[in-house]
């Protein structure tokens, strides 16, 4: 019975944690309708900030958090003005790609300014600490439970009464309305910025001092726990999203005691799941919010695509079936296998994200299904290569659509997070489930390609393996993008509703094109088990779920031709950029800000 | 030619002009400059870049410098096995260094092994590694001969039920696996084994798990940052027992990072700033003078790894066939982790790391005088 006390305060001064996180995220999403990625690196930028504050200039605590609020809060400001607000006019997919280049430019930028060695940022509060159950608590825990709850109050507060709140709340229900009415709506998505940026700094900052370490790699994880956080409670409501916070720190808390830590993560995905299927505006939603799709065919926008012409797709992949024969290009060659690997993940992702609108955030849970059926069916069932491939593919297929199918119901942000909330169950459930997969030791020996008895290893029979699988499945797909059943997932993306009017049974289609996405997804996978000959669970993180988003989103939405070009633009980029070593990823990330600015719709458009 | 431009603007200037005459002899290092490693590969730099100081300031290796590609990987298996094929065709590049990750390090061995290129990983400690091929070497202390090690400081400690708290990696895995052997073989019962995933930084569900299952003492085998965090927690959540954190703990970082939670912690290491040994000596000064802070097991690995590529170009010849041939041959190379380390031909490791007992006193790793926990 004593235990259960100390875990429920364990679960409850973690959950404080993650309230303050969750705030931020959930006011911007509440006003602008984005998943502010970039929250996670102002949170980094916020402990930075602090940092340099206390430990450099010596400033008392006071001082330190509102240098560090004022900071972020400016940080804020530029982040809307620069990333956000060019492109106001555009479809929602475009500003939620432009905040992951924002945290990209800001994470690489803290790391050029701090270098990557995690520091210490300890307290100067007291360190007396109370007794409760076993356990203690100390007077940082109430500071940050204090500020999770005086921000909430004073953001309830503040949108409730005060003027400025009422144009905040007026933008987040209809934001054309509002400016009609007279509202500057420029100056709510500055403040609500502000706002947001200064919270997110500000627990970082906290955070930081709770755990006597801050580096420049928190950013990511921040930003996952706070988005799941918020989607318990609701995403959009302020203090849902402390509750949510409460509850998610609770659940991982008691996940813990009873399976031990190594299932602490599964159990936050799977409540964040469980939540998303049986009440997806959040377990703290009060009547039932607007429809969170708010007008046609605003998500992802339509717009005129490139119409490439054949001939010039042809010889563009004979050149590229002719590189191999030029000398020394062995390490070419590597990149561009990379590429027609990354292609294949990102024609599977185009056809769900764009041609469908169930935009994807889980796609590195299909490359896993993918390389480890492949492995193990090779390894431990004795299959040939050359059949375990495909038959991985028909196991992803299958895997892939019987996973996501819980988040069929959902639409545009939802599917996105439930989907990122499934990469992470995969990932979780092959780090655990050791006798099938080997647990944390990975699978290695995994045989290499072979057709028949013929051995392909060698850099050209890899890149001509990998190219023909493109080209074969993405002919498929361009072909089946004009077929009645094409028409019918573009269809269900413009208007579900409309769809299901006119008959079309949503779920039968959605699973079907999770099927054909998850096949190309597992070949990508298994291909890249063969070619690597050791996998473990974090050969495919979801930082490669957002990668092959932006290759997608950068390609043009649904447009098979774009999501190759977009897959070998950012396998090629930072390539290219090597020279310049640690400067590569700042400026890998100001190159896609770039991009993002001047062609929001993607380089070829959405098809 | 795209070199990493610190690494070549650097080191000409701290070789004597004699030494210009022939041109430096390369190694490629693959390894993690951005993205969530990084911090290890920054570490790896200052080991490299000291050893090479010592090296070429005494004019190199018969009159040719040494230097080091440093090709960024992320250590993220898609990256280093293009950085592997970058390698393959430099015919610069004498011997590979790296990766850090095992998915980055072990996807680039085939690529390594076909071009008879040695891939040396000083870090890799997952026991496949080195039977990717008969070009896959590390130095990396070897867990099934360390772990013993670490029992028997628990046992020397009085631990009759230790509590294991693991990170969920293959090295985590490798580790607990060898101390859980030891310790049974030892007459201890393990009270409970605890893996937690290297994202993590709440640990108090975890001690509370621990706490109760009645352990008389906590064995961490941790990274030096999740170490401190659980030492800390562990003092919050009303665990008085003493602990023991295995060697990647060993870093001034654990002291910073721990503040007063990690007090009386005892640790075991390799390396140890203070041991009298004459090339450790060295080491430290040189480090502390560089760095302003003590090096810790990373940089003592990336510094031996250079010290032995040194050796191994000045014995065999710098040449790719020269550094295999070396590797089967090299004996009792000075060493700070090993004090002299050769290498068994058929695992193509390193046996007999030299340990040290710690104990962190008035915030400084002491020796430990032998005395147990009360």
């Amino acid at each position: 019975m004593g235990a259960w006390l100390d875990y429920t305060i364990n679960g409850l001064i973690v959950g404080n944690i993650y309230a303050l996180l969750a705030v931020g995220l959930a006011l911007i999403f509440g006003v602008s309708h984005l998943i502010n990625f970039a929250q996670g690196s102002i949170y980094t930028a916020g402990a930075f900030i602090g940092w340099t504050c206390a430990q450099r200039l010596g400033t008392p605590l006071p001082v330190t958090m509102a240098a560090v609020v004022l900071g972020c809060a400016a940080l804020g400001v530029v982040i809307e003005r620069v990333g956000l607000r060019p492109l106001a006019g555009s479809a929602r997919i475009a500003p939620l790609l432009a905040t992951i280049g924002i945290s990209f430019v800001l994470d690489q930028g803290l790391q050029l300014l701090y270098s990557p060695d995690p520091r210490s940022l300890p307290s100067p509060l007291p360190a007396w600490r109370i007794q409760v159950g076993r356990g203690t608590i100390g007077a940082l825990d109430i500071l940050i439970a204090a500020t999770g709850l005086v921000s909430a109050a004073v953001l309830f507060g503040f949108l409730r009464f005060s003027r400025l709140g009422w144009a905040v709340r007026a933008t987040a229900q209809d934001s054309e309305a509002a400016r009609q009415m007279g509202v500057n709506t420029d100056a709510v998505n500055r403040t609500v910025f502000a706002i947001a940026a200064g919270l997110g700094g500000l627990s970082g900052l906290l955070v930081g001092m709770y755990y006597n370490h801050i580096d420049t790699a928190m950013s990511f994880q921040a930003t996952l726990k706070g988005v799941v956080a918020q989607v318990i409670g609701g995403m959009g409501n302020v203090p849902g999203a402390i509750a949510g916070s409460l509850l998610l720190g609770l659940t991982e808390s008691y996940g813990v005691a009873l399976f031990g830590s190594s299932y602490r993560n599964l159990f936050a995905f799977v409540l964040l799941l469980i939540v998303l299927v049986l009440r997806p505006n959040g377990l703290f939603a009060g009547r039932q919010a607007m429809s969170p799709e708010p007008l046609t065919g605003t998500f992802i926008a339509p717009s005129r695509p490139w119409d490439v012409p054949r001939w010039a797709v042809a010889v563009c992949v004979l050149l590229a079936a002719l590189l191999p024969f030029l000398p020394n290009s062995a390490y070419a060659l590597q990149v561009l296998t990379n590429a027609w690997l990354y292609a294949l993940l990102a024609i599977s992702l185009t056809l769900v994200a764009g041609t469908l609108g169930q935009v994807s955030l889980g796609h590195a849970g299909l490359l896993l299904i993918g390389a480890y059926a492949s492995a193990l069916l090779a390894l431990d069932s004795g299959l040939p290569v050359w059949l375990s491939i495909p038959a991985a593919g028909f196991v992803t297929a299958a895997l892939g659509t019987a996973l996501t199918w819980p988040a069929f119901r959902l639409r545009s942000h939802y599917v996105s997070i439930a989907t990122l909330g499934i990469g992470e169950i995969v990932g979780l459930v092959i780090l655990n489930w050791e006798s099938l997969t080997h647990g944390p030791m990975g699978v290695t020996g995994v045989p290499p390609l072979t057709a028949g008895t013929v051995e392909l290893d060698s850099p050209q029979a890899s890149y001509w393996v990998a190219l023909a699988v493109l080209v074969l499945l993405g002919l498929m797909q361009s072909r089946l993008l004009g077929t009645h059943l094409g028409r019918t997932f573009r269809a269900i993306r413009d208007d579900d509703v409309a769809a299901r009017a006119c008959g079309v049974s949503l779920d039968r289609y959605k699973g079907l094109a999770f099927a054909v996405s998850g096949f190309a997804a597992g070949i990508s996978g298994a291909i890249s088990a063969h070619l690597y000959s050791y996998i473990n669970n974090e050969t495919f993180t979801s930082q490669v779920s957002v990668l092959a988003l932006t290759m997608v989103i950068l390609g043009g939405m649904g447009n098979v031709l774009g999501a190759v070009i977009g897959a070998v633009a950012l396998t090629g980029l930072p390539e290219v950029f090597r020279f310049t070593a640690e400067y590569r990823q700042l400026i890998y990330g100001l190159v896609l800000l770039l991009m993002i600015r001047f062609r929001p719709q993607g380089i070829l458009g959405t098809a | 030619m795209q070199l990493t431009r610190r690494a070549v603007l650097a080191v000409p200037a701290l070789i004597p002009f004699a030494a210009r005459a022939a041109g430096p002899v390369f190694a490629g290092v693959s390894g993690p400059l951005t993205g969530p490693n990084a911090q290890y590969g920054a570490q790896w730099k200052r080991g490299f870049d000291l050893a090479l100081d010592g090296i070429n300031g005494a004019g190199g290796v018969k009159g040719r410098p040494l230097q080091y590609i440093f090709e960024d990987s992320q250590s993220d298996p898609r990256q280093s096995v293009a950085v592997a094929q970058k390698f393959v065709a430099d015919p610069r590049v004498v011997i590979e260094l790296g990766d850090f990750s095992s998915p980055a390090s072990m996807a680039a061995s085939p690529i390594y092994q076909r071009a008879k290129l040695v891939q040396f990983g000083f870090t890799n400690s997952h026991p496949d590694f080195t039977k990717g091929g008969d070009h896959m070497w590390s130095n990396s202390t070897s867990q099934a001969e360390e772990q013993p090690k670490l029992y028997d400081f628990a046992a020397a400690l009085g631990f009759k039920r230790p509590a294991v708290l693991h990170l969920n990696t293959d090295w985590g895995r490798t580790a607990k696996d060898a101390f859980v052997a030891a310790a049974k073989t030892g007459g201890a019962a393990v009270a409970a084994v605890e893996a937690y995933l290297g994202t993590e930084q709440d640990f108090r569900p975890t001690l509370v798990r621990v706490r109760d299952s009645n352990p008389d003492g906590l064995v961490l085998l941790s990274y030096y940052a999740d170490g401190a965090l659980i030492c800390r927690q562990a003092r919050d959540t009303g665990i008085k027992l003493p602990v023991l954190a295995g060697t990647s703990n060993y870093s001034p970082k654990f002291l910073e990072l721990g503040g007063p939670g990690v007090e009386d912690v005892f640790v075991m290491t390799t390396f140890f700033p203070a041991d009298p040994r004459p090339e450790v000596q060295d080491f430290v000064k040189r480090y502390r003078a560089k760095s302003g802070t003590d090096p810790d097991s990373f940089s003592a690995g990336a510094y031996d790894t250079m010290v032995l590529w040194a050796k191994l170009v000045e014995g065999w010849g710098p040449t790719r066939e020269g550094m295999q041939a070396g590797l089967l041959e090299i004996k009792d190379v000075p060493s700070v982790i090993y004090g002299a380390a050769t290498f068994d031909p058929r695992t193509r490791r390193v046996q007999g790391a030299s340990y040290k007992r710690l104990v962190v006193q008035k915030g400084q790793f002491t020796l430990w005088d032998g005395n147990r926990p009360t």
